[in-house]
């Protein structure tokens, strides 16, 4: 009898290891962590694809936001790539360029339900080169207590320059508070969080023809507002990313910065407003647009399979309950995305600003690009150039990167 | 004629295949890549000495000159600091072996985790060092350590040394350790100092342990990644972007793998001489062993 029982159990053992080898796997690497609240959603619905694909199992591999993306493009470099994975699409255009990713093929229909300002972050040469994964637009946080303190009588909140400029000055002049929280770390978002108010103030740094722009009128502007503004920051904003700066809002260390709709998640119980990027003198308000994109890397062996769980995943239902998890703002059309605002007010601020947004400028070498407008912020910041001369220097560098 | 006996040979096949595998080939790659364009794109081509001539044209010369001054500081503290708590250790104490276990935590801690605790500590907001020099009344507010370029760049040698000292403290322990007793307890009974002693005996005869501790030092500083990673990412403004920071940009962040083979070929050039005096070093100390 016991002979038997083993005999049962090895066999139904090895039935299900060998059932379990024969699925092929794909592998996609994901930004951030496990726990992160939109993942677990995002397995269900990688499930949901395996169920009605039972050759293939999904496999998820979780990497920190400042590694993920050197890692995937590093295996895709050494020939050794993973199926997809999560990617800013700001790399997109070095990868397809490189030959290292493989466009979609999505019907009219799929491409009408994305706003056309998403859309241009992930085509281009009438391609398709990852699926919008995470979309953010950014609008300002204030803090509505230290404005009061500081005696502020600005009702919906900053909404130009001059109003932040004296807004920061009164907060910290008159509260325990810095007024306003730039970041100014050397990391993306020093560059991204400036070019929101760049975008604010009617400039660019590359043009439709391709030209760099930043020697421009309007880009001086928008340093001169991080000079202006250098006495009433956060000690030391050299050592701040963004992500550095949610902590010193709650804790009501700061007045104001600005953030995507997830700011919402970390501002604690304090009592805050949300309001458009302020316009500059030359504009209005604007924002940039960022998209993450998942990317399905060429030469896998398992492209097709691929392409069809991305395109699954990224499909409007399961899209929008994966922006509301993570606290997104919503990339396609449906019915959730157009009741979001109604059932939330804060929503509006990152919605609204969606059509009027600018994308990411795009330079083959985009860290290089990153650099240089990192260190033209800092440089003005910490008063070493003028905003004349830190534009200048940026547009000679720049214009070498784009020959 | 005498036979050649193969079998000596065979047995050393496994290690020259290994050798050649791991290292003679990753290194002759790096080199080659070197001449080349290589990146991202598929296709790419030898350049010559193009790359070479570009990172000179780079600020390299900060670079080197930085990376020297970080190991230069960090290692002259570690050995300085090692010295000490080596002596300490050494002393006649009640609990001392209890002291000497107590040493080891910023060795034996995940690098890791050891510098994401000084991360925090650096933090002007929220850190301790901040907070007590308040207190203290030696700064007015906050002070941010990791913003500006002088106190990040001393705030990575201050982690490199108390995660490097213990080492060096044991390994000098060790080598104080070997000193015969007589001596002292002759200098002891003519009169001499506890400082003499330390001077003209200690210090002498562990004066070779801290010449090989000292270069060994260097070549593991000059190669340090992970704690200025965590700290600075070699920022502020590249006020702590030593050689192997610069070169992992280049090569990993920007995908310039022929301009960071380069920079990694210059990195093997500084090792190499490293390397070079710590086996005349060694070989010094041999023969005076065996004279």
């Amino acid at each position: 009898m016991k002979a038997k029982a083993l005999f049962l159990a090895t066999t139904a053992v090895l039935g299900f290891a060998s059932a379990a080898a024969a699925q092929t796997e794909i592998h996609l690497i994901n930004c951030g962590a496990a726990a992160d609240p939109q993942n677990p959603l995002q397995e269900e619905h990688a499930k949901a694809w395996e169920a009605e694909n039972p050759d293939y199992s999904v496999v998820f591999e979780y990497v920190p936001w400042g590694s993920c993306q050197e890692r995937a493009i590093t295996l895709a470099s050494a020939g050794d790539p993973v199926a997809a994975s999560y990617m800013g699409s700001r790399v997109l255009k070095q990868l397809a360029e490189s030959d290292l990713i493989i466009p979609f093929d999505l019907t009219e229909e799929e491409l009408g339900t994305y706003e056309d300002s998403v859309l241009s972050t992930v085509m281009f040469d009438g391609e398709v080169w990852g699926l919008p994964r995470a979309f953010s637009t950014k609008a300002l946080y204030w803090n509505k207590g230290l404005f009061e303190e500081a005696g502020l009588d600005m009702p919906d909140g900053p909404q130009t320059w001059e109003d932040v400029v004296t807004a920061a000055k009164a907060i910290t002049e008159n509260t325990d508070a810095a007024g306003i929280g730039l970041p100014a770390a050397d990391f993306d978002n020093t560059m991204h969080e400036w070019l929101n108010w760049l975008y604010s103030n009617g400039g660019e740094v590359i043009n439709a023809d391709g030209e760099i722009v930043f020697d421009s009128p309007e880009v001086v502007e928008t340093l001169q507002l991080y000079g202006d503004l250098a006495d009433y920051t956060e000690e030391g904003p050299l050592a701040y990313d963004r992500g550095k700066l949610e902590p010193l809002f709650a804790e009501e260390a700061i007045g104001m910065y600005t953030n995507g709709g997830w700011g919402r998640n970390t501002a604690g119980d304090i009592d805050y407003g949300i309001t458009l990027i302020p316009s500059g003198p030359s504009g209005d308000h604007g924002t940039l647009l960022i998209t993450d994109s998942l990317v399905v890397f060429k030469g896998s062996g398992v492209e097709e399979a691929t392409l069809d769980l991305i395109t699954y995943m990224t499909a409007p239902e399961q899209q929008s309950a994966f922006d509301i998890a993570g606290g997104w703002t919503p990339i396609r059309q449906t019915m959730d995305t157009e009741n979001l605002v109604a059932e939330d007010p804060s929503w509006e601020p990152f919605v609204i600003s969606v059509p009027t947004g600018g994308p990411e400028p795009l330079l083959y070498d985009y860290v290089a690009m990153q650099d240089v407008i990192n260190e033209a912020i800092q440089s003005v910041l910490t008063g070493e150039v003028s905003a004349e001369e830190a534009a200048a220097e940026a547009q000679s560098e720049l214009e070498d990167l784009n020959e | 004629m005498k036979k050649i006996d193969y079998f000596p040979y065979l047995l050393l096949i496994p290690a020259f295949a290994l050798t050649v595998t791991i290292v003679a080939w990753p290194l002759f790659e790096t080199f080659r890549l070197s001449f080349t364009n290589a990146s991202m794109r598929p296709s790419w081509k030898y350049v010559g000495i193009d790359n070479y001539v570009e990172i000179f044209e780079d600020d390299f010369w900060e670079v080197i000159r930085l990376t020297f001054l970080w190991m230069t500081c960090s290692v002259a503290l570690k050995i300085i600091c090692g010295t000490f708590g080596a002596v300490l250790l050494n002393a006649a104490i009640p609990g001392r072996a209890l002291f000497r276990v107590l040493i080891m935590p910023p060795w034996i801690v995940p690098i890791a985790v050891g510098v994401f605790i000084w991360a925090w500590m650096y933090n002007g907001q929220f850190g301790m060092i901040s907070g007590v020099m308040q207190r203290l009344g030696l700064i007015d507010g906050p002070l941010e350590f990791l913003a500006f370029g002088n106190t990040a760049f001393l705030a990575t040698v201050i982690t490199d040394v108390w995660i490097g000292t213990p080492m060096v403290a044991l390994y000098l322990l060790a080598a104080m350790q070997s000193i015969p007793t007589e001596l002292h307890e002759a200098a002891w009974t003519d009169g001499a100092s506890r400082f003499y002693r330390f001077r003209r005996i200690t210090l002498p005869l562990i004066a070779p342990a801290m010449a090989t501790m000292a270069l060994l030092s260097a070549i593991w500083t000059f190669n340090s990644f992970d704690i200025i990673w965590i700290l600075t990412e070699g920022g502020p403004r590249g006020s702590t972007t030593t050689m192997i920071i610069d070169t992992y940009k280049t090569a990993i962040s920007r995908f310039r793998y022929g301009e960071g083979a380069a920079r990694a070929v210059m990195i093997l050039i500084c090792l190499s001489a490293f390397a070079g005096v710590y086996l005349a070093l060694l070989s010094r100390l041999s023969k005076r062993g065996t004279a």
